[in-house]
C-alpha cells in the first residue's frame, strides 16, 4: 500500500511539473525530461517489475495528456523501466557517475523515440538530434543534482547497494 | 552478459511483454478510442493540483505585472479615446461605401492551468468550461494575438487546440497587402508555423503581420496571429514558404480570453 501511494504521488508530481514549470522551461530551450527521470529513479529503487509498471502507467497518462499517439510514451517508458530495473541489481546505484550515465541514456532513448513521432522526412533529423542531445545533456546533471540533494536531505543512501553474487 | 546480470524475474518478463503488446496495440488503434472522455477525467483530476502549483508562481508574477499594467491602462485609455473617434468615422465611411459593418467581439477572461505536447506545447487546459460558457469551437486569444480554439469542453475545464497543433489551420491574410493563405503548424524540416498557399508572385515582406482573414466564419476578422520572420520557396516550387512567428507567446500562457463562437457555429454533441 505504501509503495502504491508513493508511486501515485511521484507520478502526480512528475505530471504536474511537466505540464506547468517544465513546459515553460522547455519552450525557453531547456528541456528537462521529468518522465525519464522519475522512471529511472523508480526502476533503480524498486527493480524491474515495479519499474516496468511505473513506466507504463506514467507513459499512458502522459499519452492521454498529449492527445496524439496513445501508447507512445507508455511503450518506451515501460521498456526503460524494465531495462533499468534489470541492470540496477548489478550497479552501485548511489554513485553519481552511474546516475549521470543512466539518466543521460534514458533521456536520450525516451526523447529520441517520442520526438521521432513529431517529425516527417530526413530534413528533420538534424533538429531531432540536437533536441535529443540537449534534453539528455540538461536532464542528466539536473536529475543527478536532485538525487544528491535528496540523499543529503535524507542523510542515507537512496537506493542501497548492488546485490553481490558469487561466481 | 548473462554473468553480469542476475536472472530476470518471470513476473517482470511477463509484465514487460504485456505492456509492450498493449502499448503497440494502442499505438495502432489508439486514434479510434474515445480519448476525449479519458482526457476529461484526467483534466478533472489534475485541474485542482495545477491551480495550486501555479498559485505561488502567479502571486509573484501578479505583483510585477500590476505595476506594468497600471502604466499600460493609462496609455490605452488615451489611445482608446482616439480609436473611438476613428471608429465612428470608419463606421460612417463604411456605411457610405455600403460595406458590411464588422461585428464586435466579447471577451471572456480565463486562466490557463497547464500546457501539454512535445516539443512545443500543442494544447492548453483552461480553468473554465461549459458551466462558465466556454464551448467547443470558441476562439482563444491573448492581448498579443490568436492562441487557438477550444477543442474539448468539460463542465469546469476546457482544452485549447493551440496554433502549434498539427491539426490546426487558420485562414489568414498578410496585413495591409491582403495576401491570403492558411496558417498551419508543420514539422518539416523543423517544427514551425507557416503561411501556406501563397503564390510565388505575391509580394510579402519579413516583419509584416499576419491576421485572420475572416474567410473562416469561426475566427473573427483581423485578429493578430503572427509576424513573418522568414521567406523562401516551397519545395514544390509552386508557392512561397513563409515562416510565421506567433504573436501570442504560446509557451508563456497564463491568462487568455475566449471569444464565443457565433450561435450558428456551435458544435453540437
Amino acid at each position: 500500500m505504501k509503495t502504491v501511494l508513493a508511486l501515485l504521488s511521484l507520478m502526480l508530481v512528475a505530471l504536474l511539473l511537466r505540464s506547468t514549470a517544465l513546459s515553460v522551461l522547455a519552450a525557453r530551450g531547456l528541456p528537462l525530461d521529468v518522465l525519464a527521470f522519475v522512471t529511472v529513479v523508480w526502476a533503480l529503487s524498486r527493480g524491474e517489475a515495479w519499474g516496468t509498471s511505473f513506466g507504463f502507467i506514467l507513459g499512458l497518462m502522459a499519452d492521454l495528456d498529449a492527445g496524439h499517439w496513445l501508447g507512445r510514451h507508455a511503450l518506451i517508458l515501460a521498456l526503460l523501466g524494465y531495462a533499468l530495473g534489470r541492470i540496477s541489481h548489478s550497479l552501485v546505484r548511489d554513485s553519481v557517475r552511474t546516475q549521470v550515465v543512466l539518466l543521460f541514456i534514458a533521456t536520450l532513448v525516451h526523447e529520441a523515440w517520442v520526438l521521432s513521432f513529431e517529425l516527417s522526412g530526413a530534413a528533420s533529423w538534424p533538429w531531432l538530434i540536437g533536441r535529443v542531445l540537449l534534453a539528455a545533456t540538461v536532464t542528466a546533471p539536473a536529475g543527478t543534482l536532485v538525487l544528491l540533494v535528496a540523499r543529503w536531505g535524507s542523510g542515507q543512501p537512496l537506493f542501497g547497494h548492488a546485490q553481490l553474487q558469487s561466481g | 552478459m548473462g554473468g553480469l546480470l542476475p536472472p530476470a524475474e518471470r513476473r517482470s518478463s511477463v509484465l514487460v511483454g504485456a505492456y509492450a503488446a498493449l502499448s503497440l496495440l494502442l499505438l495502432i488503434t489508439g486514434e479510434r478510442l474515445p480519448q476525449a472522455a479519458l482526457r476529461g477525467v484526467g483534466a478533472w483530476i489534475f485541474g485542482p493540483f495545477d491551480r495550486v502549483v501555479l498559485a505561488v508562481d502567479r502571486a509573484s508574477a501578479a505583483w510585477r505585472e500590476n505595476q506594468r499594467l497600471h502604466q499600460r491602462v493609462a496609455e490605452l485609455e488615451l489611445e482608446n479615446v482616439r480609436l473611438r473617434d476613428e471608429g465612428v468615422e470608419n463606421q460612417r465611411l463604411r456605411q457610405q461605401l455600403e460595406l458590411q459593418t464588422r461585428r464586435g467581439v466579447s471577451l471572456k477572461p480565463v486562466e490557463v492551468l497547464a500546457l501539454s505536447g512535445e516539443a512545443v506545447p500543442s494544447a492548453a487546459t483552461l480553468g473554465a468550461g461549459r458551466d462558465q460558457g466556454v464551448h467547443e469551437g470558441d476562439v482563444v486569444i491573448t492581448h498579443e494575438g490568436l492562441v487557438g480554439r477550444i477543442g474539448e469542453s468539460y463542465p469546469s475545464l476546457s482544452r485549447v487546440v493551440l496554433l502549434t497543433d498539427p491539426n490546426a489551420a487558420v485562414a489568414c491574410e498578410v496585413e495591409s497587402v491582403g495576401v491570403m493563405g492558411i496558417v498551419r503548424y508543420v514539422t518539416t524540416p523543423y517544427p514551425r508555423i507557416v503561411l501556406t498557399g501563397v503564390a510565388l508572385g505575391d509580394s510579402v515582406r519579413v516583419g509584416q503581420r499576419v491576421l485572420t482573414s475572416g474567410l473562416s466564419r469561426r475566427y473573427p476578422r483581423s485578429l493578430p496571429v503572427g509576424r513573418i520572420v522568414r521567406l523562401g520557396v516551397d519545395p514544390s516550387g509552386l508557392s512561397q514558404d513563409i515562416e510565421v512567428e506567433p504573436l501570442a507567446r504560446l509557451s508563456h500562457l497564463r491568462h487568455a480570453f475566449v471569444i464565443p463562437a457565433p450561435d450558428s457555429l456551435r458544435e453540437r454533441p
